[in-house]
Parts: structure tokens; sequence; C-alpha cells
């Protein structure tokens, strides 16, 4: 009976041995097991289009909602058009900088009579909301057209300085250019010498439209500068320049109207002088020195203008963006598949942005401790995306490989959200950054 | 002698595989605590599939003592599945062993998606966990210092000023004397739970990591320094107190074998030419890019020597640069130097032994004994019955063994890799005295049958 289980024993170790020695490696997981869930991908590829053609649509509606409220001012006369190239530009990086606008405007109320770039630069962005400032938006429809026109137009490129210049003219701000100029040269859209190019170009424009609106001015304002020459008389004359100036100013938004009365005090003196009398001369004399001044950084928007034509603006802004910020993103180019544009296209959103604070950041000087966390909080939350977008693309290509169905993205998002929620209660992410990833994802 | 050449070439293609592999997405500089977090998300982000973060505690400044896990079932201990372990800076100021492993992170991930099968095979197999600080605090101290030059102990220790590296029990001193007066050969620390919360001696670094030994079921495991170019194997502290002495533990021939597999990919490490990183260094105990720890120089309370006495956990210490907190811009280098040595170190754990320890009826028995004829050190089964045991090539003759049950011994011939198959089936004592119960009533049957009784 002993020797029964011996022998059995023996006979098992014998069985065994000839079963290891053929046993090559432990068990591995079968190929079916390895793929955990289904993922079963709905049609994201439509879903981008969809978003992208839904954005443009509301950005038209605005443009248009705005043109309809503001009154059809006989001044602006031809340059309407032309200054529509430059509304093209600021309302499509506006589209871009959505999440920045609140942000922006709130600094533009706090707004401090300096002549410093960064306020102005407040006040640009302002200009960019298109539900407050009808006028520049004013015949949206129109741009497209004109723009996709540009092919070595010298027409064209006029139009687009005498845009710029108008934009002075209006605004009174020579830091117009100085704004434009900054962000376009730290896109890297521009070099310093095309700059130079187009200075003495809108130089000339603005003295001519200085010129053109001085005579307008002396007829129209007239009447209003009588009465109110009488006032200035009275008062020290700080109101009542701003009251000879309401007249030009009041397509602007309320919120410039008066704080920035401080500022614009010097050029309203100014003005004022080129209203009463010499009107030609006097104008001529000082707009373009100063024009020339503050055109340093003035952008080529002819070269600028030819190059945006063959691309999706946003995309061409989001690559000089990346560029610079000297991050690759992984995806080859723009001709991937449309599944991958949406991705492209929350990216480039979301670095035009990072890149709007940043730039304000660097020009506010008062800012400047603030600046190093914001700016790692873009280079961390970018990092991120990245890493998200290589997961998205391999499990894209990983179902491909295996035929299975695509995988689910929502299901993926709810387990993405959930070990989120699990790692900021467990201190391994901040809870800022477990918000930024769940943003990340619910955006795809 | 076959599959050892086989395996040999696979080494070798790995190698050539890794280093065909794009490293293009790595970056290639210094962590700071909120970098590397930073990082670890990202690969996390990159690779949610098989990586996970987890965290064994704080150090004493309250920073996380983070953990990049990855397999294919990151969270659970699948059974049968290895479990492997790499640690890194626990010295603040041996900065290079803590950036590898983020670099180590990144590649997998990156290697995985990209479909390296020894990669892949290796995520699939194993259960890797990835420390790269033990010491964060430590290593904020020496990071924060001005210039180039860091000093040679500043950031070392851990917040508190421990050694962390001195600050483990010593369960050397206890294992001399069993070997001379005999006594238990493994798992040598009593009542580790009590043992380690009442000691008041122990740096919250150095709780957070015994807790992690006790409950994970690691097999194999390194840990990461800098200041030389060496493989260190155990033991580190010498039996007879001494300063220099090659100080032998039971499976001196399996760790010759590991360390060896570590340096033979790294071209500095293995290099005979190599001089000593300063003039006057003894490196007479190095030999082929490894060393005996007791050799080279006595260390007591270490991590390396705790990790074998007290639990099944195999661990050698890699020193990895000359200097231990380099310029940044040599760290592509050391990367390059260290890249293959770090994978193919992670498959040791595929050899020698393997299996699960069962009852007659199929269950599975925890803490069963595993011993090797031969070899002075028993490990034990898990909690899913499993057992991994290192061994280097040869014939042997395994035992299974537990309280209540009968032992079981095989012979077993275990190639350099991968690891063998043998499962045990104990039968309990209870069992035994029922089946000869059982026999002894046939006879007796049988008997008064054939006598008429």
């Amino acid at each position: 009976m002993a020797s029964k289980y011996v022998g059995l024993f023996i006979f098992f170790h014998i069985v065994s041995l000839n079963v290891m020695s053929q046993t090559s490696a432990f068990p591995t997981p079968t190929a079916s097991t390895n793929d955990k869930t289904v993922y079963n991908r709905q049609l994201t590829e439509e879903r981008p289009i969809q978003a992208q053609i839904a954005e443009a649509d509301s950005v038209k509606a605005a443009v248009q909602s705005a043109e309809s409220k503001r009154p059809t001012s006989s001044k602006v006369t031809e340059s309407q058009q032309d200054r529509d190239g430059l509304t093209l530009l600021k309302s499509l990086a506006d589209g871009q900088k959505t999440q920045v606008k609140t942000e922006v405007s709130a600094k533009g109320v706090q707004y401090v009579p300096d002549e410093s770039d960064s306020t102005k630069s407040r006040r640009l962005v302002e200009d960019y909301d298109s539900t407050k400032n009808g006028m520049d938006n004013g015949k949206y429809q129109d741009d497209p057209e004109t723009f996709r026109q540009v092919d070595g137009t010298p027409l064209t490129a006029e139009d687009i300085v005498q845009k710029i210049a108008n934009k002075i003219y209006e605004e009174d701000d020579r830091g117009v250019f100085d704004r434009i100029v900054s962000k376009l040269l730290k896109l890297g859209l521009i070099t310093d010498s095309q700059a130079d190019t187009l200075e003495y170009q809108v130089a000339e424009a603005l003295q001519d439209l200085i010129a053109k609106n001085a005579k307008n001015n002396e007829i129209e304002g007239a009447e209003s500068n009588d009465r109110e020459t009488k006032e200035q008389q009275d008062d020290q004359g700080s109101d009542t320049n701003t009251d000879t100036w309401e007249q030009p100013r009041s397509r602007y938004s309320n919120k410039e109207g008066d704080e920035a009365d401080d500022d614009v005090e010097e050029e309203a003196d100014k003005d004022a002088e080129v209203q009463g009398g010499n009107a030609g001369d006097e104008g001529n004399e000082v707009s373009p020195e100063d024009g020339l001044q503050d055109l340093q950084y003035f952008p080529n928007f002819y070269l600028l203008l030819r190059s945006l034509d063959s691309e999706n603006l946003d995309a061409m802004i989001a690559m000089q963006t990346k560029s610079k910020l000297g991050k690759s993103l992984g995806l080859p180019d723009f001709t991937a598949p449309t599944g991958k544009n949406l991705d492209e296209d929350d990216n480039t959103k979301a670095e035009a942005a990072k890149m709007q604070r940043e730039y304000e950041n660097l020009k506010d000087s008062t800012k400047e401790e603030q600046q190093s966390p914001e700016t790692r909080q873009p280079g961390k939350s970018q990092t991120y995306l990245e890493a998200i977008r290589k997961n998205i693309e391999w499990l894209k290509k990983h179902n491909k490989e295996e035929g299975k169905d695509d995988y689910d993205l929502s299901k993926l998002k709810d387990f993405m959200d959930q070990q989120v929620d699990s790692y900021i209660e467990k201190g391994i992410i901040a809870k800022d950054e477990g918000d930024t990833i769940k943003r990340i994802y619910s955006s795809l | 002698m076959k599959l050892f050449l086989t395996v040999l070439l696979l080494g070798a293609a790995v190698a050539s595989a890794t280093s065909a592999g794009t490293d293009g997405e790595i970056s290639y500089e210094y962590h700071r605590y909120e970098e590397l977090r930073k990082a670890l998300v990202s690969v996390w982000l990159q690779c949610p599939t098989i990586t996970r973060i987890y965290t064994i505690g704080e150090s004493f400044e309250g920073r996380e003592l983070l953990v990049l896990e990855m397999s294919d079932n990151p969270g659970t201990h699948e059974a049968g599945e290895p479990e492997f372990k790499y640690i890194a800076n626990m010295h603040g100021n041996e900065a290079v062993g803590r950036e590898l492993l983020i670099y180590l992170a990144q590649y997998l991930c990156n290697q995985y998606q990209q479909g390296n099968e020894t990669v892949i095979e290796l995520i699939h197999n194993t259960r890797i966990h990835l420390m790269p600080s033990m010491n964060p605090d430590g290593f904020e101290k020496a990071a924060s210092q001005p210039g180039e030059i860091k000093d040679w102990f500043v950031g070392r220790s851990n917040a508190q000023g421990v050694d962390l590296n001195r600050n483990f029990p010593d369960l050397d001193r206890i294992i001399y004397v069993n070997e001379r007066e005999g006594g238990a050969n493994n798992h040598l620390l009593q009542n580790m739970k009590k043992a380690v919360d009442e000691n008041t001696k122990l740096a919250p670094e150095t709780k957070a990591v015994i807790h992690w030994i006790m409950d994970i079921p690691f097999v194999l495991s390194a840990n990461l320094h800098g200041g030389d170019v060496v493989a260190n194997y155990p033991y580190d502290e010498t039996r007879t107190g001494s300063t220099h002495e090659y100080s032998a533990s039971p499976d001196d021939v399996m760790f010759k074998s590991l360390a060896k597999a570590y340096s033979i990919y790294n071209p500095v490490m293995s290099d005979p030419q190599r001089p000593p990183c300063r003039k006057n260094d003894d490196d007479s105990s190095f030999k082929e890019g490894i060393t005996n720890g007791g050799a080279w120089y006595s260390v007591p309370g270490g991590m390396q020597d705790f990790n074998y006495l007290s639990s099944n956990c195999f661990e050698i210490t890699l020193e990895l640069s000359c200097d231990k907190f380099p310029d940044e811009d040599t760290l592509k280098t050391y990367w390059e130097q260290n890249r293959n040595s770090l994978v193919n170190y992670i498959e040791q754990v595929h050899r020698g032994v393997k299996g699960f320890v069962r009852d007659f009826q199929g269950n599975p028995i925890s803490n069963a004994s595993i011993s090797v004829e031969g070899i002075d050190h028993d490990i034990t089964t898990a909690k899913d019955g499993d057992y991994w045991r290192l061994l280097a090539p040869g014939n042997y003759k395994v035992a299974a063994s537990a309280p209540g049950y009968l032992t079981v011994i095989k012979k077993v011939a275990v190639p350099y890799s991968p690891a063998t198959r043998v499962d045990f089936e104990l039968e309990s004592l209870m069992e035994r005295k029922e089946e000869e119960r059982e026999e002894l009533m046939d006879w007796w049957k049988m008997m008064s049958e054939t006598l008429n009784f």
C-alpha cells in the first residue's frame, strides 16, 4: 500500500518532469484577455467637424448681432471693409481666447491710467470681444472674400494698412500697433524687418486719414465744438475734452469711456487743435511722428495675409505657438484624420489662451511674481494634453490592429475621472490638475 | 547550454531592439518634486491601462513617496505573476537613479505603445514597481545647492538627518548568530508589524518601505545609488565586524548571476579597464562590474540585506555614477548606459523555479515553505499559494512544507531562463491518518473474512 503511493508519486514525478521540460514559459494570458474593455467609438470623427462649424457659426452670429446694434456711421466709409481684415484676425484670435476673456475683461475694468503697454493690451483684448465692439466686427461676412482674394494684389495690402490706420485714429492709441506687433512677434509670425516696411505705409495712411477726418470733423463737429469751447473757457478742460471726443468714441464700449479719458486727454488736445484750425498741417506734423515712433513692431500684414490664405489661422497660430514652446505634439501634419483635428483644435485654443496669458503676464511688471506659476500651469497642462493624446492615438491604433470595435470614449472618460478623483484624494494630483485633466477628457 | 546561448542572443536582440526604438520623447533633465510628480502623472495619462500611481506614505516633510506601477492589470496581484521593484534616491544627493527611473517609466510606456514585444511581454508577465525617490526631502536639499558642484554629503540623509541606508533593522546580526547556533534562515523580523510601528528610531521613509515590503510579495529588487559604478550584492555587513571581508549569503551564486545580469549591459560598469572613480579608491573587490557588499565595505542596517532577511525579496545595490549629482547634460548618457541593464535586470525575475502549493482539495496554502537542498535560505508562498524561487542553472531538490502537512520533495533541472513551473499538492496530516486508518480497517476486514472471525 505504501509502495502504491510511492509508485504513484514516482509516476507523477516523471510525468511532471516531462511536462516541465516541454513547457517553455509561464502560461501567458491569451490575447483576448489583454483587452480589458471593448471601446465603442462613437463616430467622433464627425463631431469635431460639427463642433468647428458650430463655433464658426456662433462667432458669425455674435458679430452680426453686434453689427445690427451699432448705428451706421457716415464717417466710416470705404475704410470699413478694410478694417475688417484686422477684425477677422482679431475675432479668430478671440475665439481661441474665450477662456481668458473674463479674466482679461476683469483686468480691463481696473484700468490704471498709465501709458505702459500692458494696460493698452487689455483694451485691445476688450476690442476682441465681439459682443462689445460691434463696429470692428462689422461686415464680417465680407472678409473671407476679401481675404481669400489675396495673392500678391497690392490692393489688399493697402486695405489692411488702411484698416489699421483707421484703428489707430479711432482709438487715438498708438499702442494698437505695439499690441498687434508684439503679439505677432511673440507668436513668431512676423519678423522685425517686416515691421519696418509697413511702418511707413501705415504712417502715410494715417496721415491721409487724419487729414480727411479733420475736414469731416470741422463740418460735423463744428456746432458741438462751439458749444463746448464756451464751456472749455469755464472748466479746466478734462470734461470738455471728453465731450469733444464723445462723438467719435461713442462707438466704443462704455468701459473704455471714463477711464480712458485721462490717457486720451493729451491726444484729444492735439486733435482738438487739429479740428480747430490748421487741420491738415498740424495733423500732418504730429501724426506721422507719433505713428513712426510707435510703429516699431508693425507686422507685415501683406505677407501675413498671404500665408494666412493657405491655412486655417487657428492651426497656424497653434503651430507657431507650439514651435515657440518648443514642444512637439507627436502629430505629423494637419492632414491627419479629422478626429485628430479636433484634438488639434482643442489644443490650439488652449495654447493660444496660454500664450495670451503668458504675454499679458510678461507685459505687466507688477505681475511678474505670478508669472512663474501661471506659465508653469500651461506647461503642465500641455504635457498632460500630449500624454492623453498619445493614449487616445494608441487606443485607436491598437483596437484597429486587434480588429476590434473602436474604444468607448465615454467609458474611458468615466474611468479616468474616477482615477483622477482617487488620486486627488491621495495627494498624488492637485485639485486643479485633476480638473485640467477632466476638462481635457471632456473636450475630446 | 543551448538555452543559455538563446537567452544571450535574446538579450542582444533586446539591446539592439531597444536602442533602435525612439528615445526622442524623453527629456533628460532633473526633476524636482513637482516635476517628478508631473512626469509620473504624464506617464499614467499616456498609458492608463498598464500603469497606476500610488504612494506608500509621506516623507518627514510631507512629500509623497510615489510609486509608478506597471503591469497588464495594475493595482492587483495576479496569482503566479512575480513582483519586482526599483527604488532610487534613498540618499537624496545621489540623483542619477531617480532620473533613470523616471526615464524608464516613460520608456516602457512608449515602447509598449510602439509594439516592442520584449517590453509588452515583460509588462504582461510582471508587476513592476518604480519608486524614483525614497528620500524626496534630501533631494530637494541637494538640488537647492547653488552652483554646479554639489557637496558630497548635503541631502544624503532624510530631513531628520537619518541615513536611510543605515536605518533598517539590522537582521544580519541575527542571521550570523543563527548560522552558528541554529535558528530560522528566513523572515527574521519577528512580529514585524509591531516591531516596526513601535520602533521610534525608524524614519518615516524607512517605515513606509518596510510596510511596503510586508504587503507585497516582492521577488526581486534593486536599489539605485551614486558615488561609484558597480553592482553590489549581499551580505553588506561583515560577519566578524571587520571593515572589509567577503560576506557570502546562502544565495551567493544566484546573487552574482543577478549582479552580472545588470553590469553586463552597462559598458562603464563592466569595463575591466575602468579606472576607479577617485584616485585613492579601493576597488579591489570589483570583478566584472560586481562586488560583494562586505568585501567592499561593511554596511549595517542597510535596505538590501533587510529585504533578503525579512522577506522573500532578493535585492542588490546598484551604484551608477562616480559623481553623485552630476551635470544635467550628462543624464542622457547615463540613461543610454543603463537602459538595457535596467530592462534586462527586470527580466531576471523570470528565473529559477516557481509555481503553486495547494492542498489535495486544490486550495492554496499560503506561507508554506519552499526549501532548496544545499541552500540555507527558504522562501515562503504568498496568499494565493504562489511562490518564485530564484535559482541559477543546475539540478535541485525542491521541498514544499507547511505545518500540518506532509512535506513533498521534487527534483528539478533548472535552466538559465525562463522559470521552471513546479506545483506542489500537499497532503495534510489528518488526511494521511485517515488513509492509514482505512487501510488498517480494510486489512482487518480481509483477515477476518479469511480467517472467519
